[in-house]
């Protein structure tokens, strides 16, 4: 009797700690989200307000725009950079996986082996010599630039070939028989197969392109054409005093990954191999 | 007879166009500018005119490069900061959550959406959060009556990149732990436990072998990381304080593109793989250990 009490005094305390550092863990974002709604004088004095405002908001959407720097055309700018760039690999890999996958010719394991040896190399080489290329392409400031280089992924078709092996030959064959041409078989027999590989690829894909900074901030220079994460870091540079803005601008940028995140939550878990409820 | 022929030729047919499309773009984007890294490497260009070839003489000149050496050891100082507190954090947040019953959920989310967070927007929610008059030295000078200096502080700067680094991937990393840690049936320990081991050699001799390729996992995410790292000193320092938070990619942004040196950039990024490279294999030799449950 007297273990078994020790054992769940130990789980009590057990809880409590994951408990305050859960609140520890979280408490930068709901500072973040805080202070953005705080007025200006009260971000670094006070923890709760006496009264919230939605200036630096405003400030932020339609403030900015007249000094040059266009935060919602950034956004959207980011949002259509983003999209652009998932399914166009979400899209490519299905198919480029099925074939590499699902389909028998010569050369296709040199294929797959070349891929897996592309994986090798960390993508911050290729930055200088891809600036070269664009630049010799005339794309630096286009959309180009930023989505051209990612359209297709390595790692995406590794994904999609690796989890097209463990559906069986057999319903395939069963869609050809039906008259089901490869279209179809992907789109509507392998996709929703491989549902937690699409959206582990398309999560990745849509986090790395939005988060991703340095290279947009290499080949755009022009202030209606960044992207978020650019436009708010050039902000930060020239007006690091605008505390509040600054503010709402961050939540602007983080909150859409934080949604896509909650909202795919249950494949992210999975892409971990992870089974919680 | 023919009709199999002929779908073995369509099938052909069809696999070589979806993967031709893949070599195309993979010429174009990969292959195009992994020759032009090997150029540009062996060769002096400030992109006009056509590189002149110097053969091996911007490998030396790095070697006697000192801030080549000062980001070297800012790069070991940032590991040794980094990697096991990460990597303690991570393994106590796995074990901790095995043990958990209730809120396991809210556990988990709490600690992965910093995952999410943009590179970008936690950098400026850091430096304000850690500025001189920020509420963690409001705290801080309640308590002690002092403030730190977390970003203006040459050899605390570094640490406290590290920190934010550490608040951001603790929980991504810990639930590949925790993956690993499930994996383990639950019949070794109750064996165990039959033969009078206590939870010290129960983890030493089970947990800690078994969960092995999870951790090897984790240490190869952290190595690659480190040597990735831009947007938090490009936001918060700029590398500085006295160059002590320069890191690998800093100094290849503003070699090729400030100072107009891609050639010197290539030679810098081809160095910085092979590091990184070398460093993984390194590490998987060391603590790489077959697991077979059988």
């Amino acid at each position: 009797m007297r273990r078994k009490k020790k054992i769940s005094i130990s789980l009590i305390i057990l809880h409590i700690v994951m408990g305050v550092l859960s609140i520890i863990w979280i408490y930068p974002y709901v500072w973040l989200l805080l202070s953005s709604f705080k007025p200006s004088e009260e971000i670094f004095t006070r923890t709760i307000p006496t009264r919230l405002t939605i200036d630096h908001y405003k400030f932020i959407l339609i403030m900015a725009g007249k000094m040059e720097r266009p935060f919602v055309r950034a956004l959207f700018n980011s949002i259509f950079i983003s999209f652009t760039v998932t399914f166009s690999v979400v899209i490519s890999s299905a198919f480029i996986g099925y074939a590499l996958s699902r389909l028998e010719f010569k050369g296709r394991n040199a294929i797959v082996n070349f891929i897996i040896f592309q994986m090798l190399f960390p993508g911050f080489m290729f930055i200088v010599p891809l600036f070269v290329l664009i630049r010799a392409l005339g794309l630096i400031n286009t959309y180009s630039a930023v989505i051209l280089p990612s359209l297709i992924s390595a790692w995406g078709v590794f994904m999609f070939t690796q989890s097209y092996k463990s559906i069986p030959r057999d319903y395939i064959e069963a869609a050809k028989l039906d008259g089901a041409n490869t279209f179809w078989i992907i789109m509507r027999l392998m996709m929703p197969l491989t549902r937690s590989t699409a959206s582990i690829v398309g999560l990745f894909t849509f986090i790395g392109i939005w988060d991703n900074f340095m290279w947009p901030l290499i080949v755009i220079r022009d202030y209606n054409k960044m992207p978020l994460a650019v436009l708010l870091a050039s902000f930060n540079h020239e007006y690091s005093s605008y505390v509040g803005p600054l503010l709402a601008a961050s939540v602007i940028q983080t909150i859409p990954m934080v949604i896509i995140f909650l909202i795919l939550r249950k494949y992210f878990l999975q892409g971990i191999s992870l089974s919680l409820k | 007879m023919i009709t199999r022929r002929r779908l073995k030729l369509r099938e052909t047919l069809l696999g070589w166009q979806f993967s031709g499309i893949y070599l195309l773009y993979a010429a174009i984007f990969w292959g195009y500018p992994f020759v032009w890294m090997l150029i540009l490497a062996f060769s002096k260009w400030n992109y006009f005119g056509s590189p002149r070839f110097i053969g091996f003489r911007n490998f030396t000149h790095m070697m006697q490069d000192s801030i080549f050496w000062r980001v070297f050891l800012n790069t070991m100082n940032f590991m040794a900061y980094f990697i096991p507190m990460v990597i303690t954090a991570a393994f106590l947040f796995a074990l901790a959550l095995m043990k958990v019953r209730i809120f396991r959920t809210f556990f988990t989310l709490s600690f992965l959406v910093a995952y999410v967070s943009s590179g970008v927007g936690y950098s400026i929610l850091f430096s304000n959060l850690f500025s001189e008059t920020g509420p963690v030295n409001n705290l801080i000078y309640k308590f002690t009556g002092k403030t730190i200096p977390w970003f203006s502080d040459p050899q605390l700067a570094l640490f406290s990149i590290a920190l934010m680094v550490t608040w951001k991937f603790v929980g991504y990393y810990g639930l590949i732990l925790f993956a690993g840690l499930q994996a383990i049936p639950k019949s070794l320990y109750e064996a165990a436990e039959l033969d009078g081991a206590n939870n010290w050699v129960k983890f030493w001799k089970i947990t800690l072998p078994l969960v092995n390729p999870a951790l090897t996992t984790v240490l190869v995410f952290a190595i690659n990381l480190t040597f990735g790292i831009f947007t938090e000193p490009y936001m918060i320092t700029g590398g500085g304080p006295m160059r002590r938070t320069l890191t690998f990619m800093m100094y290849m942004y503003t070699t090729a593109f400030q100072r107009m040196k891609p050639s010197y950039a290539s030679t810098l990024a081809i160095a910085t793989g092979l590091m990184s490279y070398g460093l993984v294999v390194l590490v998987r030799k060391l603590i790489e250990r077959e697991v077979s449950l059988t």
